[in-house]
């Protein structure tokens, strides 16, 4: 690979990541939002960007309602979607719907130890799971082993804005970097083309 | 077109967004009854790094302050549940309790909604309100009687109902059907009479998202204005 086709995959490198950097702060408001990571590697290719997603937590954010649900630290609560999957989740705002279960605005219900709970509207979730009603224990939430629950709070993004912002000029810089390059590699070539024609003639 | 920038176009529409439903909750702090909401987002398409949407807004349905406020026919409801309101044929549920005496006897809030089932007589004096909903008249030669009771209606999911007035809801297929809610007992709401209760914003919450909302604007901005650099620096490569 010559030098001019490997500036064009850092541009192009650069590019991809300025995508994810934007995606990430568009999403700064996003509650569970986990933002993306980006890293570019040197191959016989050129520059090959890959993404993966940061499981690192978003800060939790105080809400009072009771019905919302967030992790503190590792683990994680079941839920089930409409389709009948079976999906682990970390912070959701459920709602009670008209029978009574805990649904989210996805349509995700929030299970227990005999499919999804039902609660009344005054029950109350401890940090183990144990669904309260009118002081009775109604149900528990089928949580990872190890999962300290949250009720009243939703985890935020984990997006940090300052961090994106300072990315965001990196590749930004970066860009303009592989194009300069790119100038001067064109440049070095127009020379070698124009001038040892000349030479020789 | 522009991944990047259509990405950091939409955090922008959504933190105005934000800032509408914050600005909306800030100035409806002073009203009674009110109840504040939050605009909530998501990735579009999972984490498809293509920006972000509004998946609407949540009513914050907790108890407000309830305070003295002096007037003849405040109430307000100590525990869950709203009282059911009608203006010309159309049903609405609200916590705020700041009814006046209308000339037809009935009791009507600032925007003329009437508090269903209680009509107070001509000649009635010195109206009072019972813990569990019964308003109670003495009329000019000191007889008392019970005019009626105060009906309360509660939700399986009132997060979901819809703002119809500043502090008025109408139902929705999510919130469920209004049903009766008994006042006065153990484990029941209490009507106090001559409270308000006060909006549920926080004051200092609401500023603190705004600050929020504004720096985050800002922070997509800067991302739109690199995508454009680029693009620009794109446009310039044939040309050096």
């Amino acid at each position: 690979m010559d030098g001019i086709h490997l500036m064009a995959t850092a541009l192009a490198a650069a590019k991809s990541r300025l995508d994810v950097s934007a995606a990430n702060l568009a999403n700064v408001s996003s509650d569970g939002f986990h933002k993306s990571l980006v890293r570019a590697t040197l191959t016989r290719d050129g520059l090959v960007v890959r993404t993966r997603t940061d499981a690192t937590p978003g800060p939790l954010r105080r809400t009072g309602r009771s019905f919302d649900l967030a992790v503190a630290g590792r683990g994680g609560f079941f839920v089930r979607t409409p389709a009948g999957l079976l999906e682990t989740a970390r912070s959701r705002s459920f709602d009670r719907d008209a029978s009574g279960r805990l649904v989210d605005d996805r349509g995700d219900a929030l299970m227990g130890a005999r499919g999804p709970i039902v609660a009344s509207a005054d029950a109350t979730i401890d940090a183990r799971g144990i669904v309260r009603s009118v002081g009775r224990v109604a149900d528990r939430v089928a949580t990872i082993p190890g999962t300290a629950l949250q009720s009243g709070f939703v985890e935020g993004a984990n997006v940090d804005g300052v961090r994106e912002m300072v990315d965001v000029l990196g590749e930004q810089r970066a860009f303009e970097t592989a194009q300069k390059t790119l100038a001067a590699l064109d440049e070095e070539r127009q020379k070698d083309v124009n001038d040892v024609v000349r030479i020789k003639a | 077109m522009d991944r990047a920038m259509f990405a950091a176009a939409s955090g922008m529409a959504a933190q105005q967004q934000n800032l509408d439903v914050v600005a909306d909750n800030l100035a409806n702090a002073d009203v009674a009854g009110f109840k504040g909401a939050q605009a909530t987002f998501a990735a579009i398409g999972g984490n498809a790094q293509l920006g972000t949407t509004s998946t609407g807004t949540r009513e914050n349905v907790a108890q407000g302050k309830l305070m003295k406020s002096g007037g003849a026919f405040d109430v307000a409801i100590d525990g869950t549940g709203f009282f059911r309101v009608e203006r010309d044929g159309e049903r609405g549920f609200t916590r705020a309790g700041s009814f006046a005496r209308a000339p037809d006897g009935s009791l009507r809030d600032g925007e003329g909604w009437r508090l269903a089932t209680i009509r107070i007589p001509a000649g009635a004096i010195d109206v009072a309100v019972a813990p569990d909903g019964a308003v109670r008249v003495h009329d000019a030669v000191g007889a008392q009687r019970t005019v009626g009771r105060i009906a309360l209606a509660t939700f399986d999911a009132p997060e979901r109902l819809r703002p119809i007035g500043s502090a008025v809801f109408a139902v929705t297929g999510g919130s469920g059907m209004a049903r009766d809610l008994a006042a006065g007992g153990d484990r029941q709401p209490k009507l106090a009479f001559g409270m308000l209760e006060k909006s549920n914003v926080s004051i200092v919450e609401s500023m603190m998202a705004i600050l929020a909302a504004q720096r985050a604007y800002e922070a997509n901005a800067k991302g739109v204005q690199a995508a454009d650099e680029m693009l620009r620096i794109a446009n310039n490569i044939h040309r050096s």
